[in-house]
């Protein structure tokens, strides 16, 4: 089956749309969301509205969660900065955002009923805002998949995707950052998420039985970046789009 | 948020095509399909192309992983002998019908998905299985002993354990000294066994301030939806499946 994972849309509404065209052109078997809907730039209600309607199965980043603390009055919605972005959360949002799930896990049981846990976290499965990074200590890593019961781990929040094999006494464990939707950091400006394929050959001894591609989704970077500087967002955002860093 | 349960469709496409019709009018949040999608009537390969179309997220049932095999057992535990010969029709039938690359997808469905929340500092663990985490088909009834059920929740980490496989619905809370454990079975869309014809499916709510600690404070309600039953029906006396299977679906 063909799973596709996609987190850190962070408000972007064109890209989101582009996104979402993308992903339907390759009819995945499932859909999930690791996270970070809102923040740095005008869209979050509509980018939580289309996930909504859709019923696609997300979990909380850390930016959803700053929303949910926040008070916005009248006032806060014509103060410039960069919390603007989680002022414009509407309340019914904030009420849907502050109930999603910290993690998601699927339980296989494939060959000859062997387990494999696939585990989806936004930042890593101790905290919602730790960096899961490529270059992170391997022992470090193994010790939290290990404290999880994770054999793939799949994060977003660095915005910065790959995939690491590590190779372990009892077959290989993934590690696998699905890239960002909507503020790609890894010089790249498109959109990026991931097709995760199991098979039914799909097992720890081979890390070539799951397939992993990273998709990459050109949007009109120009009407997102254009949008964060007509409004009260710092401008600096608006650049971080054009040169994804 | 609202969380939408559903299960035990079992090829039968009008009554998932009316679901569907209904769990719209209900706007969840998300939605999860708890397996059991083939067996028994005639559409098989339709009910898994229209899940998979939408991208639901779905645990294997016994018949799908029996199906997804090319086995002739599908794990169900027939009291009689004609229960059985029954039983045989059907699965040889639905391995005729179901094509390969449906098979494939239910060869890979995952057993469980737990969705693991961290409310208010606060862990509550959703554990969704077809029959029980321990395994596929063993059956949880309404009238389990309560011990039994408690340790089959504590041996799975699981806080709120929803499934469905029996096709009778109901919500049990249980209580510890310090904390509620809730089992529920979500019913059966398109093949209900509690008397009532109708398809069946759960919505879950959970809210911020959900917790092991309050029972009420997860709410489950109880959804039955009209579908064209006599279709259904109709189409098993069609089929080489045996008759009796289209008196279960008018009775419920």
């Amino acid at each position: 089956m063909k799973i596709a994972l996609f987190s850190d849309i962070h408000a972007n509404l064109p890209a989101f749309e582009a996104f979402l065209a993308d992903l339907d052109s390759r009819k995945p078997d499932a859909v999930y969301c690791l996270g970070d809907l809102i923040g740095y730039n005008v869209w979050p209600n509509e980018v939580i509205e289309k996930i909504r309607v859709r019923g696609i199965a997300t979990l909380a980043g850390n930016h959803d969660l700053k929303a949910k603390y926040l008070v916005t009055l009248e006032h806060h919605l014509n103060e410039p900065g960069k919390n603007h972005a989680y002022h414009l959360v509407k309340q019914v949002n904030r009420d849907y955002l502050g109930t999603l799930p910290a993690h998601i896990r699927l339980e296989f049981k494939l060959n000859d009923d062997e387990q494999l846990n696939l585990v989806l976290a936004h930042g890593s499965t101790r905290s919602v805002d730790e960096y899961v990074l490529e270059d992170t200590d391997e022992a470090y890593l193994l010790g939290m998949m290990n404290e999880a019961k994770a054999d793939i781990l799949c994060v977003g929040h660095s915005h910065k995707p790959y995939h690491r094999i590590i190779k372990t006494e009892n077959g290989c464990k993934h590690v696998i950052n699905i890239g960002s939707v909507g503020k790609p950091k890894d010089g790249n400006p498109d959109g990026c998420y991931v097709l995760l394929t199991m098979t039914d050959n799909t097992c720890l001894f081979d890390k070539d039985s799951i397939k992993v591609e990273f998709i990459r989704v050109a949007y009109n970077v120009q009407c997102a970046a254009t949008a964060i500087e007509e409004s009260l967002l710092p401008n600096e955002f608006a650049d971080r789009l054009r040169n994804a860093y | 948020m609202k969380i939408a349960l559903f299960s035990d469709i079992h090829a039968n496409l009008p009554a998932l095509e009316a679901f569907f019709a209904d769990v719209e009018t209900h706007k969840p949040d998300a939605v999860y399909c708890l397996g059991d999608l083939v067996g028994y009537n005639i559409w098989p390969n339709e009910v898994i192309d229209e899940i998979r179309k939408r991208g639901i997220p779905c645990v294997t049932g016994n018949y799908d992983f029996g199906i997804g095999r090319s086995s002739d057992d599908c794990g169900c535990a027939y009291k009689t002998d004609e229960e059985k010969a029954l039983g045989k029709v059907s699965i040889a039938y639905t391995n005729e019908i179901v094509n390969d690359e449906q098979r494939a997808y239910l060869r890979t469905l995952p057993a469980h998905i737990r969705l693991e929340y961290q409310l208010n500092n606060d862990k509550l663990n959703v554990l969704l299985v077809h029959g029980s985490p321990r395994k596929v088909n063993e059956y949880l009834f309404e009238d389990r002993d309560e011990k039994s059920l408690l340790r089959i929740m504590e041996q799975a980490d699981a806080d709120v354990l929803c499934f469905g496989h029996t096709h009778q619905p109901y919500h049990r809370v249980l209580a510890t000294d310090d904390r509620f454990y809730h089992a529920i079975n979500i019913g059966s869309v398109g093949k209900p066994k509690d008397k009532d014809p109708r398809g069946g499916y759960v919505l879950l709510h959970i809210n911020d301030d959900s917790s092991i600690k309050d029972k009420d404070s997860i709410q489950v309600e109880f959804i039955r939806f009209d579908y064209d039953i006599e279709k259904a029906a109709k189409a098993v006396e069609d089929s080489p499946l045996p008759n009796e299977y289209a008196d279960m679906l008018r009775n419920g």
